[in-house]
């Protein structure tokens, strides 16, 4: 079992409850909010500015591409920008290097876009594999829950899920993108397997809730997706 | 079909409801009583012989030998609309009508293949289909399978979902 | 500052492995009466609700419309809505007042007034409210059967001895959803082994789910969740017409089904509206009432971290648990996922399920190791049952299990084990070794299974899928392999889905194939000396005092 960086979680809570103090714009409850997302391109009034970073940088509108030799790794909309690690304390650039690695280990290319209209997972995945050559995606949330997803699939379907953010380490992710790129090349990989830490929960759910809070903040509805380009 | 239902609820309640305690302790009997209370229940226990599958085998014809010798189809253990009916109003008898109506619904949908069935399911899902798409399921169901229920269903879903930005492109 | 040791030692206890935080209304972080919550209220014109807890129509949502069609007992709405919500409350407690009685006030509640019902009542309370409202006359047990490598012949194996150890119904899912077909026959046939008359399911995304039940793989479905706010139903990829449709086609297709909901999962998913955890869940129970489902898994399920990390958590999870049986709902009542490091946090988790007695107290116990429990672990596992097993007998409360010998569970593994393997072989599946059979029957752990090519496994189950098996050809296989009442047992199976019993409320069989339902069993609880008391439920009782390590006093050799 992993153990709790107490000195992360500390800080998540720190800065979680620093955050709650200072939002200032009330909930509109009389609002329900399917109508309040009717508009085009609406972002939270919670959301706060994303950060420039050197290495993931945005240039323009994600377009679908062609070449059957890529995987895209679709990212939440506070990756790397907003939160900078996984729940676990996994740096945002280290999750992408590695998965990044295991695509390119198999042979294939990896592109990483920006997702802004949904925080789930499933749906990130979803977005990424319409964009993706080779129909396969891999979605990751800034608290690092993963999924490998194929086009034409449900969208809470999946190829293979990582459920468990707490128990993924940097070689998971690797694994992860190994995997993605051999399914991308119509090859049936044996599964990453499946690590179970059944006290994660009690550690870190309530965690989860207040990094994928965090996350929903920056949700902005109708936004299409970001390309971004990495240099590590 | 819901209104059948009501129909006769209403004469077998003019009639003292003498039909449901008659048939109520009878296991062999063969007629099918106007309309099933819960002291008919358990079907298989009091009425066994009134359940019939899809093709009209009784239980008690179906065993193992006539599995063996591949008399029993794949799809041929399945529920009927009449069987459906029957829980519906074992259900409602017993103080719950919204579970009646459900299987009001679902003795309409035995009539829809598996396939088209999960392709109407995800029909409904958010973000899938237009407001025609939903309504063209409706006529379908309505002209093809006799589903009025689950035609308003459709009709009832594609209204709201109009109007609460559900449909195709609302994302 | 230099530490107290005291308090250093404090610091050490597992308690403090657990994660609490401060209420949070706005972002859903509160469990029950948050400040943001609605106001009951009620409109009604010409037969239609145009206002319900404070909101107007034409600004309800998609759950608002559906509840207000559906859920609600129009006739009684006025009524109920202008009774003070401490007299209906006092009514869940008062033995003077039947069950019937009940049910005639919560028919006709919005659920800001569902809410209100429940917060006045304590801890204490609710446990006398469950017993009287529970839908079946005796209470039962769900378990889980898994492991993390979905190896088939344990999934088997488990499964018999869980169906042995007494769980009426049992639930498996993957580690990789390509082998649900795998995980749905092995848990069929492994628990018809260890008892015909156990119900299966195998939970996996929506649409895989049902086509699982159309192939007669699986005896019902309960992962069909619901959510109580209509940003987080959409991104559960559903909406209250996509479920409600769902619900008949499973019974159109003769299985069971209940729906799945619980605090938090709106918080987990980030959109909770800044409402109260129960008054999210008030929607979700009368969502799954309007539906005409027989059944809800409810309280917190995987989300009860969330509940469990602020103030009065535990007394919401049972509160929802209540107001699922006051909707006249089965209540398959959580008490699943792991929750605390601690073991007394643990028992308190289960404790007012427990000793109200619901449907399924658990939903479900870990009939595995918790390190194979795909659902990322159970609240209670194989390695808590002897303590089950002495706190039934200490407290005469039923858990819904009972000890049960070594040899003959390792008699019921290895049939199981064998069964599926005859299965496997006549349906041209990858091959069960003898090797495996005689692993599978000693095993604890799938550390102690010979490796299986998961890659060639997933391929077969998919072909399976492919050449259109179905429950008859696993019929056909068991009855031409030397295995006629396991075959008997899965064909019994098959006629009751023609049959649709136990598509009644809270529906279980005995091994008879007997149905036990809150039709023809209901709860008949109204105070001291009714109701369902294990210890005068004889052959259950005679099972839990035996004991099997318990002293024969009288022949003691000292």
């Amino acid at each position: 079992m992993a153990d709790i960086d107490e000195n992360l979680v500390r800080q998540i809570v720190q800065e979680v409850l620093a955050q709650t103090k200072n939002v200032d714009t009330p909930i509109d409850f009389g609002k329900n909010s399917s109508t309040a997302t009717a508009t085009k391109q609406q972002a939270n009034s919670k959301a706060v500015p994303e950060k420039k970073v050197d290495w993931f940088q945005p240039v323009g509108e994600a377009k679908p591409g062609y070449s059957k030799d890529e995987v895209v790794i679709a990212v939440g909309p506070a990756f790397a920008t907003v939160l900078d690690k996984t729940m676990t304390g996994v740096p945002h650039r280290e999750v992408l290097r590695q998965v990044i690695a295991g695509i390119e280990e198999e042979g294939l290319k990896a592109r990483v876009v920006k997702v802004y209209r949904t925080s789930d997972v499933g749906f990130m995945a979803v977005q990424g594999d319409h964009l993706s050559g080779s129909g396969i995606a891999v979605g990751i949330q800034s608290k690092g829950t993963a999924i490998i997803h194929q086009k034409d699939e449900d969208p809470l379907s999946n190829l293979e899920l990582f459920p468990q953010a707490p128990v993924l380490t940097p070689e998971t992710f690797r694994a992860i993108g190994k995997n993605a790129a051999m399914y991308a090349k119509g090859e049936t990989p044996e599964p990453v397997p499946a690590v179970n830490d059944a006290l994660a929960r009690a550690h870190y759910q309530a965690i989860a809730a207040i990094m994928h809070i965090r996350e929903t903040h920056q949700v902005v509805v109708g936004k299409p997706e970001e390309e971004i380009k990495v240099t590590f | 079909m819901s209104e059948i239902d009501d129909l006769v609820k209403k004469i077998t309640q003019q009639l003292g409801e003498q039909s449901t305690s008659a048939a109520s302790s009878k296991t062999g009997a063969t007629s099918v009583p106007d309309n099933m209370g819960r002291n008919d229940y358990p079907l298989y226990g009091k009425h066994r012989n009134l359940v019939k599958t899809p093709t009209g085998k009784n239980l008690d014809d179906i065993n193992l030998n006539s599995i063996k010798n591949d008399q029993i189809k794949g799809d041929e253990m399945r529920i009927t609309p009449e069987a459906l009916k029957m829980q519906g109003e074992i259900a409602a008898s017993a103080g719950r009508p919204a579970i009646q109506k459900n299987f009001q619904r679902a003795a309409e949908l035995t009539k829809v293949p598996d396939a088209r069935l999960l392709q109407m399911y995800n029909a409904l899902r958010p973000y899938r289909s237009s407001k025609q798409d939903l309504l063209d399921i409706a006529d379908e169901l309505r002209n093809k399978y006799n589903a009025p229920i689950c035609a308003a269903w459709f009709e009832e879903a594609a209204k709201y979902y109009e109007s609460r930005k559900k449909l195709k492109g609302d994302n | 500052m230099k530490r107290q040791k005291r308090f250093e030692a404090l610091k050490k206890r597992p308690i403090h492995k657990d994660t609490f935080v401060d209420e949070w209304p706005d972002e859903g972080f509160v469990a029950m009466m948050g400040p943001n919550d609605p106001k009951p209220s009620i409109k009604v014109e010409n037969g239609v609700i145009t206002e319900m807890d404070g909101k107007k129509r034409e600004d309800f949502d998609l759950i608002d419309l559906y509840i207000a069609k559906y859920a609600i007992n129009i006739d009684n709405v006025e009524k109920v809505m202008a009774t003070d919500s401490t007299k209906i409350a006092r009514m869940l407690v008062d033995p003077n007042v039947s069950r019937d009685e009940v049910l005639k006030y919560t028919s006709a509640l919005t659920p800001a007034k569902a809410e209100e019902v429940i917060s006045k009542l304590d801890f204490g309370e609710m446990i006398m409210g469950v017993k009287k409202m529970r839908p079946r006359y005796k209470p039962a047990n769900q378990c889980h059967v898994t492991n993390t490598v979905d190896n088939p012949v344990e999934i088997a194996a488990d499964a018999a001895e869980a169906a042995l150890r007494g769980f009426p119904e049992q639930e498996t899912t993957t580690a990789v959803a390509r082998y649900a077909p795998f995980n749905a026959i092995s848990i069929l046939v492994g628990s018809q082994t260890g008892r015909p008359g156990v119900l299966t399911q195998c939970s996996v995304e929506e649409a895989t789910e049902l086509q699982l039940g159309m192939r007669g793989f699986t005896a019902y479905a309960e992962t069909i969740s619901v959510y109580g706010t209509d940003r987080v139903f959409t991104d559960g990829d559903d909406t209250p017409w996509s479920k409600g449709f769902l619900a008949s086609c499973y019974a159109s297709r003769g299985l069971k089904m209940r729906f799945t909901s619980g605090a938090g999962s709106e918080v987990l998913m980030g959109y909770p509206e800044g409402k109260s955890m129960l008054y999210l869940e008030a929607r979700c129970i009368l969502l799954t009432k309007g539906s005409g489902v027989q059944g809800l898994q409810n309280g917190a399920v995987s989300c009860i971290s969330m509940p469990g990390a602020v103030p009065n958590g535990l007394r919401e999870v049972l509160g929802e648990n209540l107001l699922c049986m006051m909707c006249d709902i089965e209540c398959a009542s959580g008490c699943d996922q792991t929750f605390s490091a601690s073991d007394m946090r643990r028992t308190e988790r289960f404790m007012g399920q427990f000793i109200g007695g619901t449907d399924y107290i658990c939903s479900g116990y870990a009939a595995e190791d918790n390190y194979d429990n795909t659902f990322a672990g159970s609240n209670t596992d194989v390695n808590d049952y002897d303590d089950m097993y002495v706190m039934e007998r200490d407290l005469g409360q039923n858990y819904g299990i009972h000890p049960v010998s070594e040899e003959d569970v390792i008699k019921i593994r290895n049939k199981a084990a064998k069964a599926l393997q005859a299965v496997f072989d006549a349906l041209g599946l990858p091959k069960i070794t003898d090797e495996e059979v005689e692993a599978a029957t000693y095993a604890n752990t799938h550390d102690d299974m010979p490796k299986r090519d998961m890659v060639a496994d997933m391929k077969a189950a998919q072909n399976m899928m492919d050449r259109g098996i179905t429950a008859i050809d696993l019929i056909k296989a068991l009855a031409d392999n030397g295995y006629p009442e396991v075959a008997q047992a899965t064909l019994d199976l098959q006629k009751q889905k023609v049959c649709g019993d136990y598509l009644q409320t809270s529906s279980i069989f005995d091994s008879k194939w007997n149905v036990n339902s809150a039709v023809n069993n209901p709860n008949t609880y109204q105070g001291p000396g009714t109701g369902y008391r294990l210890y005068e439920d004889k052959d259950e009782w005679k099972k839990i005092k035996a004991l099997p390590w318990a002293l024969d006093p009288e022949h003691l050799k000292l």
